[in-house]
């Protein structure tokens, strides 16, 4: 039974559930990471001569194991692209920027990430960026902060 | 319907970490010795079948989708399986029958497990805290069948030390105790009573794949190949009134089904070596019996006369089985794999003189789910 006597607000008790899991980046994806960390953007190179980028370990066409790391960029192109005018908290920048397809030079795969342009004006396809990377790197994949626009 | 054969077998070599390769590394490793060992390319294959036990024992949602590269699925037919711990037996049989239907003449089926990059009893536990693991859930029913058949507690010593060392003489087994005794095993700590910690398996990564092909394709391969000969899968609820856990009903109909499809009326005298399931030692007297290998009260009688022994009559996991080596969802294509080697006759060390008809088995969930399959040295 209910009653108001005393009881002013509800009470409840959180409790938080975690479990990290360890993943394991290996020999490509790892020098991906490392290069981030150091400033470096790598890809693949496939049987066929293409880069592709972000480095994978496997063709996605073909299936062939990529071994051999290329590194590229560091300014790129834009591709495509999509304005974000009201960012969430979840989006990568806490103001209003772009989403594109960014294709580091010697490259032939882009990348989707976000570019800090500022104002939608600024953005069209064919544009030229530059990687900024975060002032403490960590060798994991947000080392890459965004790309701004090249002036 | 056509045939099946088993032309390529390709293991990783099973550690508790491998840190040095990713998931898709890991499996391409599989993948790899396996078309090596049929001699293709990954570009021969039609269509793949990939299994590994829940998502959580890694934390990745439907890691099938991610691995397409790596499995050079790219266009092709790419099926996930999942029915648990049996879930490499159930891969290899739904592999089988893209080829038994006629659809595909080239499938490659690959079953894996990460371990090191999760904790799976916390999976096993659903993300709640306090699991009591896969262990602890059986212990009940392995006590059970101490109770009613009444064997002695040395039966799983016994099958802890042959399995350990029958790993010793398997180059890709995990836990490798060359000198395993039984005095070893009955002072090695008790985990889940009855079950010691020497009577347990271990938790490895690893992958296992086989390439698969019909019978046109069986006759050219560079290799003797395995050729399939029955296939059954049966399923029941963990719980239901009147259950019996210790032998499950599905575990029973799924034998009979096998035996009938390959001709088989007395599986004691007619296979000749068997791979079964086996990650806590008791499990193997109770699937001696369970798939009706042996009578009531008769497995742990087959252990203790040494018959489960690689050079006895009926050969128990020469392999050194799940007991040594068990990456989850790898652990029921092991089994296939290791059948076909068997029959194959390039088991190396572990090879049981004469194999010629084997039998693989694997059981998943709450002892619920059960893949078996028949392998021959001949079609018939």
């Amino acid at each position: 039974m209910c009653s108001d006597s005393g009881v002013t607000e509800l009470r409840t008790s959180e409790t938080k559930l975690e479990f990290p899991y360890t993943r394991t980046v290996g020999p490509i994806v790892g020098a991906f990471l490392t290069g981030l960390r150091d400033g470096k953007l790598l890809g693949t190179r496939n049987r066929d001569g293409r880069v592709l980028f972000p480095a994978v370990e496997y063709d996605p066409e073909t299936g062939e194991a990529l071994t051999e790391t290329v590194e590229v960029g560091p300014e790129g192109t834009v591709d495509g692209w999509t304005w974000v005018a009201h960012p969430t908290p979840k989006h990568p920048l806490d103001r209003p920027f772009a989403f594109a397809l960014i294709r580091p030079d010697g490259a032939d795969t882009a990348m989707v990430h976000a570019v800090d342009a500022g104002d939608e004006a600024t953005m069209s396809t064919g544009m030229r960026v530059a990687p900024r990377f975060r002032q403490e790197a960590k060798g994991i994949v947000t080392d890459l902060e965004a790309w701004e626009p090249v002036r | 319907m056509e045939r099946c054969a088993v032309v390529g077998i390709g293991q990783t070599h099973f550690k508790k970490t491998r840190d040095d390769v990713t998931i898709a590394g890991l499996i391409r490793e599989a993948v790899d010795r396996a078309l090596e060992d049929a001699e293709c390319t990954i570009a021969d294959i039609d269509a793949v079948v990939i299994g590994k036990a829940p998502d959580a024992f890694e934390g990745i949602i439907q890691p099938e989708l991610f691995l397409a590269d790596a499995l050079g699925a790219a266009g092709k037919p790419l099926l996930r399986v999942h029915t648990a711990g049996s879930v490499g037996g159930s891969t290899f049989v739904v592999g089988a029958h893209h080829i038994i239907t006629g659809i595909h003449e080239r499938v490659l089926a690959v079953a894996w497990e990460k371990q090191s990059e999760g904790n799976a009893q916390w999976g096993l536990a659903g993300g709640r805290s306090g699991g009591i693991g896969a262990g602890g859930a059986f212990a009940p029913w392995m006590r059970a069948y101490i109770h009613q058949s009444g064997a002695p507690e040395y039966i799983g010593w016994q099958v802890a030390v042959k399995d350990r060392l029958n790993a010793v003489k398997n180059p890709y087994a995990h836990l490798k105790i060359a000198d395993i005794t039984i005095e070893k095993v009955k002072e090695s700590p008790m985990l889940w009573d009855p079950i010691r910690f020497l009577e347990s398996c271990p938790s490895s990564d690893g992958a296992c794949a086989v390439v698969l092909t019909n019978e046109a394709g069986g006759r050219r391969a560079p290799r003797p190949p395995a050729w399939v000969e029955a296939l059954s899968v049966r399923s029941e609820l963990a719980q239901f009134p009147g259950r019996n856990p210790v032998k499950p009903q599905a575990g029973v109909d799924c034998a009979h089904d096998l035996y009938r499809q390959a001709g088989i009326t007395d599986p004691r005298s007619q296979i000749d070596v068997a791979e079964l399931y086996v990650p806590f030692s008791w499990y193997e007297p109770m699937w001696l019996e369970g798939h009706d290998i042996a009578g009531p009260g008769e497995g742990w009688k087959m252990v203790d006369s040494g018959e489960t022994e690689i050079t006895g009559s009926f050969p128990v996991n020469p392999s050194g089985g799940v007991l040594s080596t068990n990456a989850i969802g790898a652990s029921g294509m092991v089994r296939f794999a290791e059948a076909a080697l068997q029959v194959r006759g390039q088991a190396g060390e572990h090879q049981v003189d004469g194999a010629r008809t084997a039998l693989a088995q694997a059981y998943g969930g709450a002892a619920q789910y059960f893949a078996l399959g028949i392998l021959r040295a001949e079609p018939t």
